[in-house]
């Protein structure tokens, strides 16, 4: 699907496409399903709004992704309390958004669910700018240039906080059988 | 490449954003540094770890629902906009220049507010000028002095009369001169 388009129906069309993905960003962030719905719809309708201000030169994924994650912060900030609520301890376990990976096999399920669980923990306990370029990359499916031209910050800051990330859950997720990259 | 490079390069390198030649020094770095394959290690378990998380995860359908109905609903919005915008934009200067005329006509026509009394509302001109503010003292001051000459000729009178008292003004102080006769300089016919 083309990413520039015109018409207002297709326009719709490829903004309720990032529907999925800019919603598990913002579970993440939020940790409730409902807020997130919320955020989700809000992100969206901002993009539509807002389209005169992007900048062909600039990813408009990784400009949707910038709105989410300052919608996010926004709602974060307004909270009493910036824990982050792991998905898997407190949120119902058949919310969207908790299931693994739709690829899974189905006897893997259990280990799957289990595994994101615990991902989502790892996740929660990381630092909101930790865990914001983790998702952003994850969701988005950005470049670590891309998130940092997005979020207007050096690329040598978002490797840093990357790495600190990927490294914290590398050390709080078992050891799984992965293969390392070539 | 002896020395270690940076560990935010392994990031890159596991994440598969380095260039080919950056890559090919850092893979014949890997090959003779146990530490820094331990980093690249870690940082690529944290990568997958983060593959076991649903990439699109399904939003509910009421949820999406309502998504395309508000963006079809700001979407018409936008359009309309943009066509009176449209149609706009060609008499902008015009459109200028009615404001300024507009605002120009308001001033010059639009009466004040709060109008002196006794004027009719809608004139500009003042209340009184200066001439006629003059006049209105003058005269005022002669009809003052007319009161008082009067008042002084019933005093005289009246203290040359039967009681023989000196008259005494409202606020009990005499307005005559010790003299008895009470007018300087004679008193009017």
């Amino acid at each position: 699907m083309t990413e520039r388009t015109g018409d207002p129906p297709d326009v719709e069309r490829l903004l309720v496409s990032f529907a999925p993905r800019v919603y598990g960003l913002l579970l993440r962030m939020v940790g409730r399903p409902d807020v997130a719905e919320d955020l989700m719809q809000e992100t969206l309708l901002r993009a539509l709004r807002s389209m005169g201000t992007y900048r062909p030169e600039g990813k408009f994924r990784a400009w949707i992704f910038r709105i989410a994650v300052n919608l996010a912060r926004d709602w974060i900030r307004g909270q009493p309390r910036r824990r982050t609520v792991p998905l898997g301890d407190e949120a119902d376990e058949t919310a969207p958004g908790v299931t693994p990976a739709a690829d899974a096999p189905p006897d893997a399920d259990a280990v799957s669910r289990e595994r994101a669980r615990d991902v989502d923990r790892a996740l929660a306990r990381l630092p909101n700018a930790d865990r914001e370029v983790l998702l952003m990359r994850y969701y988005g499916d950005l470049t670590f240039k891309a998130i940092a031209q997005a979020t207007d910050e050096p690329l040598g800051t978002v490797l840093a906080r990357a790495h600190r990330a990927l490294k914290k859950l590398g050390d709080l997720i078992p050891r799984q059988n992965h293969e390392p990259l070539p | 490449m002896n020395r270690c490079p940076d560990r935010t390069q392994w990031v890159l390198f596991a994440a598969g954003e380095t260039s080919p030649r950056c890559r090919r020094a850092l893979q014949r770095h890997l090959e003779s540094c146990q530490a820094c394959r331990r980093e690249v290690e870690a940082v690529e378990r944290g990568l997958a770890a983060l593959e076991t998380l649903d990439r699109e995860p399904a939003v509910r359908p009421q949820a999406l629902d309502t998504l395309r109905k508000r963006l079809s609903v700001a979407s018409a919005r936008r359009v309309v906009r943009r066509g009176v915008l449209a149609r706009i934009y060609p008499y902008r200067w015009a459109a200028a220049a009615a404001v300024i005329i507009a605002v120009a006509l308001g001033y010059a026509l639009v009466p004040s507010p709060t109008p002196p009394p006794g004027v009719p509302a809608g004139t500009r001109t003042a209340w009184m000028d200066e001439t006629q503010f003059v006049d209105e003292i003058a005269e005022i001051s002669a009809e003052i002095e007319l009161l008082e000459r009067g008042a002084l000729a019933t005093l005289w009178e009246s203290g040359n009369g039967s009681n023989g008292t000196a008259a005494e003004s409202i606020n009990g102080e005499s307005r005559l001169p010790s003299n008895g006769l009470g007018i300087e300089g004679g008193v009017p016919g």
